[in-house]
């Protein structure tokens, strides 16, 4: 059974980032009471026409730089006719003919294998309603009618489950890092689509097309279960429908929705409201001016500062350390220390309070002197850590802190030299394995001095003494 | 009983300005006249707040010509508050939310909306016949047609009602109950006016424009109408002019062009005779009238046919029942919703044009008809450019004959199209065109001059009917 070959591609709409929808001046945010967000154009009235958002055009524009599409710098939109409660006007304002990007990809790896995703066109059009059905009533929201979306088209050069799972995860870094959209899944800011169809030559079987999937981990599983499904009808001589199909995350299969009717019909046309739109250079570069740094160019920027593979891809990971992170970047210091930072103490604060970096006090300077500090172990981690919550939520310096904590004081020599001299007398065996070349006892010991004095000395002054201590 | 409405807006106004008249007066007169004259029902819906609004309109503003004047606005253009409902069943309880663009500068510049004018249902027809409220009556015989679909606006003005209106032209509905009726109409060169709150029929081709008494008055409210519109991406932005500005000027080495299709015999003897006095007239005093062949003229019905139905189609999906506008009820199923509100709600003429406009864009007929309609668009408008690179102006008769006697057309829907065979080349290639009228035949109808102009050139079409108005 296994000598089919299935060949996938993928529709992914995302909600674009914008202040106005596309073709009217209502807000575009997420979450806001049912009904508040709409207004004459929203609701199709009679004698509305489209606005255009041009920061809309903007944001396709920069989907195409990063998803490496040719820009159609002559394009319209068109009008895709269907009547269905959600759409107010009973026509769609999409583009069909002219994408604003054709001809793209993005690059995955899997298993260590890197492999083009090919990307047929991307397109802007507006949502539609969002529905909800009680009983034999259907209630609308036209909050979302007229929210700017980008569809993306893969070609059919998916060919398994974890390279339509790659794909989602790289397109949904991309976008979300060049600020176009949330992807949020599960907030329906990014929805995907999988046509599915397996052959057992070259030419391609009869596909399916399972829709609106939740989550990327369903996707690879609607998938997989839709192979299976159909490997399972034509090893019984049956015969694949061109039908529509959803995925049921509780059952993990695929379910029919409805069998699709020859040739539908949207009776395009090029919408007339809407003038041709000639992209110029200076629009085209003015949109990309404003594309911040991505995931790939980031990853080779951290690289040459000293970060790991692991510190990495901790950063990216979390958008807001990481836009911090890059702006550290302008500032003299040791980024690897700064990052160890950023990933643990820091972290942990912002995750116990909810909150993140930007809403706190940790100023660049102040990181860096906090870096510094620890690099002349005039502090200890363990300071760090007792201090962290002024750090975030005070202006204070590193300096006052440490007044003000009372960490500064013990660079007395004669209470240190008393402490180690306790420390020495205590443990015998750590002395003996120094003196034998065990470099790790002085780690040790150095530990018990900090220990006795509850981290508050000096850490280079206690430790410089030690040596000198056992050197004796 | 006519005191005031019959004098020139000029006449009025300084009688406001001395505090002789009130705005009031004029209403109450535009009030009883139209009483009066219930038997034109030259409207749909009466203003029942004009008069509480013309004894709101506050001191008389004597640099505002139109300051108090009654004014019909057809109504298939969106009143705020009042009844708009495109001669339409489906609308007939519609009460808009909002202003036209055009409603706005009409009440911004004081003008009082005496009431919504009648029309063809959804302005589709040459008669004002398919209005669901009963057809308007042609005053100079009232067995005859107003003309349509502006036919209600052309009513109130020729029938002495209001002494200004607001028409609409997709295909000659403007000019040609001008015509018919023998008052001043202009459709404006597509984009000077706002199109914000018209409800659409076919958006490529639709313009408003003023339907008045007089060549200057004309010219005057359309100073009022143009204008870029920020809700409107299809107006223009033009550097601001006088429309009146060449009234009174002689035409000596004016460079006028007559299509042969124009006096060809599709075209009333009577009516042919008149124009060739009028040609008399103009070479008489100076100007060049020239005969010459045009090419396509006679494709624009068919043309018109496939567009403007293609377009009205979409445009017409948003009546559905679902959010404004009259639903039906016992109904199983959202299909059956659509269905059975679009089937009470529509009357003939439009279901055919959906219809039609429908089977044109579906499949492959979108390429055989619509794009290939398109094409030939491009070249009616490549043979206007072409004539106006050696003329100023084309002029021809706005009809092929007089107005018909009422329900001649109304079972033969192609034999109507022929009553703006003369009108809708020009909206094709979206020219400023417009009808003046030259007197009357033998059985004393109105016979009206059509002139067409360049793009934006309308002060030129304004300085020849001034010309004529003065003799015929």
């Amino acid at each position: 059974m296994s000598n089919y070959i299935p060949t996938i591609g993928l529709e992914v709409h995302v909600e674009i980032k914008s202040k106005s929808k596309l073709f009217s001046s209502s807000a575009n945010s997420y979450g806001m009471a049912t009904n508040t967000s709409v207004n004459v154009i929203d609701l199709g009235y009679p004698g509305t026409l489209p606005t255009l958002n041009k920061e809309i055009i903007r944001q396709g524009i920069r989907a195409c730089k990063v998803l490496n599409c040719k820009i159609n710098r002559k394009m319209h939109f068109d009008r895709k006719n269907y009547f269905y409660p959600d759409n107010p006007k009973n026509y769609q304002i999409t583009q069909n003919r002219t994408p604003i990007g054709t001809d793209g990809y993005v690059e995955i790896e899997v298993d260590g294998i890197k492999k083009k995703i090919g990307i047929s066109d991307i397109h802007i059009e507006e949502d539609t309603c969002k529905s909800a059905h009680r009983g034999n009533v259907s209630l609308l929201d036209f909050n979302r009618a007229g929210v700017p979306l980008i569809e993306i088209v893969t070609t059919p050069s998916i060919s398994n489950d974890k390279e339509a799972m790659a794909y989602l995860t790289k397109l949904k870094e991309l976008l979300f890092y060049a600020n176009i959209s949330d992807c949020k899944m599960e907030e329906g800011s990014m929805r995907c689509d999988a046509n599915v169809s397996i052959s057992k030559n070259e030419n391609l079987g009869t596909r399916t097309e399972t829709k609106n999937i939740s989550s990327i981990r369903n996707v690879g599983l609607a998938i997989q279960k839709e192979i299976e499904r159909q490997e399972k009808v034509l090893e019984n001589n049956g015969k694949i429908n061109e039908e529509t199909r959803r995925f049921d995350d509780k059952l993990e299969e695929t379910l029919l929705m409805r069998v699709k009717e020859t040739g539908n019909d949207y009776r395009y046309f090029i919408e007339p409201d809407i003038p041709y739109l000639i992209l110029t250079d200076e629009f085209i570069d003015d949109a990309l001016k404003t594309l911040p740094l991505l995931p790939d160019e980031l990853r080779e920027k951290y690289s040459k500062v000293g970060l790991s593979s692991l510190q990495i891809e901790k950063l990216i990971n979390n958008r807001s350390l990481n836009d911090y992170f890059l702006g550290l970047l302008d500032y003299e210091t040791n980024y690897v220390t700064a990052v160890n930072l950023l990933l643990s103490d820091i972290s942990s604060y912002l995750n116990k309070h909810n909150k993140v970096i930007t809403d706190t006090h940790l100023s660049y300077e102040k990181l860096v002197s906090v870096v510094k500090a620890l690099e002349d172990k005039e502090i200890s981690n363990k300071n760090v850590k007792d201090l962290i919550d002024s750090l975030m939520e005070n202006d204070l310096t590193l300096k006052e802190l440490k007044k003000e904590f009372k960490i500064e004081n013990i660079t007395d020599d004669s209470f240190i030299k008393e402490v180690i001299t306790k420390v020495i007398e205590n443990n015998p065996d750590s002395v003996n394995d120094y003196k034998s070349g065990h470099d790790r006892a002085l780690k040790y010991l150095m530990g018990q001095v900090m220990k006795e004095t509850k981290g508050a000395v000096n850490p280079k002054l206690a430790s410089d003494m030690l040596e000198n201590e056992l050197n004796k | 009983m006519s005191k005031y409405l019959d004098l020139s807006i000029k006449e009025i106004h300084e009688l406001l300005v001395k505090k002789e008249i009130t705005p009031l007066d004029l209403v109450d007169e535009a009030l009883s006249i139209i009483e009066e004259n219930k038997d034109l029902n030259a409207f749909i819906t009466i203003n029942d707040k004009v008069r509480e609004e013309a004894e709101n309109l506050g001191e008389v503003d004597s640099d505002n010509l139109f300051f108090g004047i009654p004014i019909a606005v057809k109504d298939n253009i969106v009143t705020k508050d009042l009844r708009t409902t495109c001669a339409s069943h489906i609308l007939d309880n519609f009460i808009p939310i909002y202003d036209a663009t055009v409603v706005k500068k009409i009440k911004d510049n004081k003008m009082l909306i005496i009431g919504k004018a009648n029309m063809d249902e959804f302005a589709m027809g040459s008669t004002s016949e398919t209005s669901y409220f009963g057809a308007p009556i042609n005053p100079h015989d009232k067995k005859r047609v107003s003309g349509g679909s502006s036919g209600g606006s052309a009513v109130s003005v020729a029938g002495g009602l209001v002494p200004l209106a607001l028409g609409t032209d997709t295909g000659g509905s403007i000019r040609q109950p001008s015509s018919y009726t023998g008052i001043v109409g202009m459709k404006p060169t597509y984009g000077r006016i706002s199109r914000y709150g018209l409800v659409a029929f076919a958006s490529s081709l639709d313009q408003i424009g003023p339907m008045t008494r007089t060549v200057y008055e004309n010219a005057s409210l359309l100073n009022l109408l143009v204008g870029e519109d920020e809700f409107d991406l299809t107006s223009v932005n033009r550097e601001k002019e006088d429309f009146t500005r060449l009234i009174g000027k002689d035409i000596k080495g004016m460079k006028i062009a007559l299509p042969k299709y124009f006096i060809s015999d599709i075209v009333d003897k009577e009516v042919r005779d008149r124009i060739k006095e009028v040609i008399n007239y103009l070479q008489e005093n100076g100007a060049v009238v020239d005969i010459i062949d045009m090419r396509y003229l006679d494709t624009a019905v068919n043309l018109y046919q496939i567009i403007a139905m293609a377009e009205a189609s979409s445009n017409l999906a948003r009546f559905d029942g679902v959010r404004y506008g009259n639903r039906a009820s016992d109904v199983n199923n959202i299909d059956e919703m659509y269905a059975k509100t679009r089937g009470e709600g529509f009357g003939n003429e439009v279901k055919r044009r959906i219809m039609i406009g429908s089977y044109i864009l579906s499949g492959e007929n979108a390429k055989v008809y619509y794009d290939k309609a398109l094409m030939v668009r491009d070249d009616i408008t490549k043979e206007f450019n072409r004539i106006f690179k050696d003329y100023d102006l084309i002029i021809g008769p706005t009809t092929t004959r007089v107005a018909p006697i009422l329900g001649v057309t109304k079972d033969d829907p192609h034999k109507a199209f022929m009553d703006d065979v003369l009108v809708i080349p020009v909206n094709m290639a979206g020219l400023p065109a417009m009808s003046v009228p030259v007197g009357k035949n033998s059985e004393n109808l109105p016979i009206g001059l059509h002139i067409i102009g360049k793009a934006f050139d309308e002060a030129t079409i304004y300085r020849l009917a001034s010309y004529i108005e003065e003799v015929f």
